[in-house]
């Protein structure tokens, strides 16, 4: 049970992560990715490819990660961010059916189909972390600073430029800010940083392939977020720890058919998200109708 | 009004032959004029006239078909919005489009914040900030509504928010959109004293305005637009009291 519960967490806090990055593009700059699952892909591979390769401490690991995380999202975000959101979301389709395709065929650093096995524990400093009770702190902590950099940016003029531009572009750039340059800079910044859960997964499960990284991870981390709540601190969280929850709680339910599990599984999710839209629009942690905010 | 002065006036900007067409319709037809430092030069003309297209032409969000456009003194026929508001050219919009999630405040704010990357700001930068917002706030009498969402602000307000966007900023050149339009006339008055305010502390302004009292009470300098053309551009009275351009104004056109 204890280990079961680590799993969990750890789980969770590493998804945690996919949906505050993501978070911070889709709540705060109005840019709505579908290649998320991508960036955490690349993390993964690459983190990967250096650890069992060339070094295994995070020091090696990580920045790798995360440079080939910002590069590919430079490689999306500099044509496709200089038109308008529709043409985004659907350029960042395209980028996940073209990196699926990728992360199977490229044998040497990804294993195609099969994947790759055997990837080495992270290595913190010389301390080889394996353990869930260990590698626990470290992904929590990871969280945490996660957390707080995203914090400080939105914060920041930054992210208050984000914000601008997400409530109006026009007026955005009418007062000077360089709407593209901004933009990109977000993405490649989420980007960087969701190749550090990337990293993390790989090691922690010292075993991944491409399903992993499909859309239906990137359609999942975006459902995290909306149903958590867009653009705010504790939504993503929330959301990440209720879809990964529900599947157990589900399968606690002793009177469901455990044969039919995993189609009554999509129907509550598929429901639940419905009336969560119609009734509460801004998800679990967001704000919970139009009229009754704004009164001091 | 002194209008008499407002031909000796600096050229803040220099726009000549302007055009620009919208499939085969003349917004803008060969528009020449000059914006003079420390005045407000107001363009009238019925609806369609290309005013607001003039607008969009200045700042670049819209890009010419022939015709140049020079900014003291240099030419900007390719600037972009987000270049022209750096350049110290700011504009309003006739719809505000103000940043609805946000705070009046960070409204504010965030329109004199022109970095494109995160930075740290210094103590005295963030006080320099500030004083700018707050004076900006009290301005336009939203000091009490600051941190209310501007999506929450009852129309008048919305309307003072957006010049007060302006306002906190160094810009020398406000172009301004229907600022007035639909403001009771407590309001309005409060705006006129607003923008002469302004005008004596050195800004230049360019304003569309319906309203002829409004009109009256504070142009310096009238450009008379109408299908693209500019037909006057002088003194307010002149302009004002020319039975041709009133007929077109009236819509008594035949």
């Amino acid at each position: 049970m204890e280990a079961y519960l680590l799993n969990l967490v750890i789980l969770i806090s590493i998804y945690s992560i996919l949906g505050v990055t993501l978070n911070f593009i889709m709540g705060y700059a109005g840019i709505y990715s579908l290649a998320h699952a991508v960036f955490f892909g690349v993390g993964a591979y690459a983190g990967t490819f250096m650890a069992m390769h060339v070094n295994a401490s995070i020091f090696v690991t990580l920045p790798v990660a995360m440079a080939a995380g910002a590069i590919l999202s430079l490689i999306l975000a500099l044509p496709a961010l200089r038109v308008r959101g529709e043409y985004f979301v659907a350029a960042s389709l395209g980028l996940q059916v073209l990196a699926v395709t990728i992360f199977s065929e490229w044998k040497s650093v990804t294993g195609g189909i099969g994947g790759l096995i055997g990837i080495p524990p992270l290595d913190v400093a010389g301390f080889e972390v394996f353990k869930p009770s260990q590698f626990i702190f470290v992904t929590v902590g990871a969280l945490i600073i996660i957390l707080f950099i995203i914090n400080r940016l939105v914060h920041s003029s930054f992210g208050r430029s984000l914000r601008a531009i997400r409530d109006s572009e026009s007026a955005a750039a009418a007062f000077g800010k360089n709407v593209p340059l901004i933009k990109t800079i977000s993405v490649v910044i989420s980007s960087a940083l969701t190749a550090v859960a990337g990293v993390l997964y790989a090691s922690y499960l010292s075993f991944i392939n491409v399903e992993s990284f499909k859309l239906d991870t990137s359609v999942l981390i975006m459902a995290m977020v909306i149903i958590g709540g867009t653009g705010t601190q504790a939504g993503p969280i929330v959301g990440a720890a209720l879809l990964l929850l529900l599947p157990s709680l589900i399968s606690y339910l002793d009177f469901l058919p455990q044969t039919e599990i995993g189609s009554i599984q999509q129907i509550i999710y598929g429901l639940g998200m419905a009336l969560l839209m119609i009734y509460r629009p801004g998800g679990i942690v967001g704000r919970k109708k139009q009229s009754e905010t704004g009164k001091e | 009004m002194v209008a008499s002065t407002a031909d000796t006036q600096e050229v803040l900007m220099e726009i000549r032959n302007v055009d620009k067409a919208f499939g085969g319709v003349k917004a803008v037809d060969d528009v020449s004029m000059d914006l003079r430092a420390g005045i407000i030069t107001t363009l009238v003309g019925p609806n369609g006239a290309g005013k607001t297209t003039l607008f969009n032409l200045i700042t670049g969000e819209l890009s010419k078909d022939s015709g140049s456009i020079k900014w003291l003194g240099n030419p900007i026929n390719k600037i972009k919005p987000y270049q022209a508001a750096r350049a110290g050219i700011l504009r309003t919009f006739q719809d505000l489009r103000l940043f609805n999630e946000m705070s009046v405040e960070d409204n504010i704010l965030t329109s004199i914040e022109d970095n494109s990357v995160p930075v740290l700001l210094t103590k005295s930068q963030r006080t320099a900030r500030r004083e700018k917002v707050d004076y900006a706030l009290n301005r336009a009498g939203l000091f009490t509504k600051r941190k209310i969402r501007a999506k929450d602000l009852a129309y008048a307000e919305r309307k003072f928010l957006s010049m007060a966007r302006v306002m906190a900023t160094d810009a020398r050149l406000w172009l301004l959109d229907e600022p007035a339009s639909g403001l009771d006339p407590n309001s309005y008055e409060k705006f006129l004293e607003i923008l002469r305010e302004e005008v004596k502390q050195g800004v230049t302004v360019c304003i569309i305005e319906h309203n002829l009292d409004i009109v009256i009470g504070i142009s310096d300098r009238i450009a008379f637009l109408d299908r693209g053309k500019l037909l006057a551009d002088g003194e307010p009275q002149s302009v004002l009291n020319d039975p041709e351009l009133r007929a077109i104004y009236f819509g008594e056109r035949t």
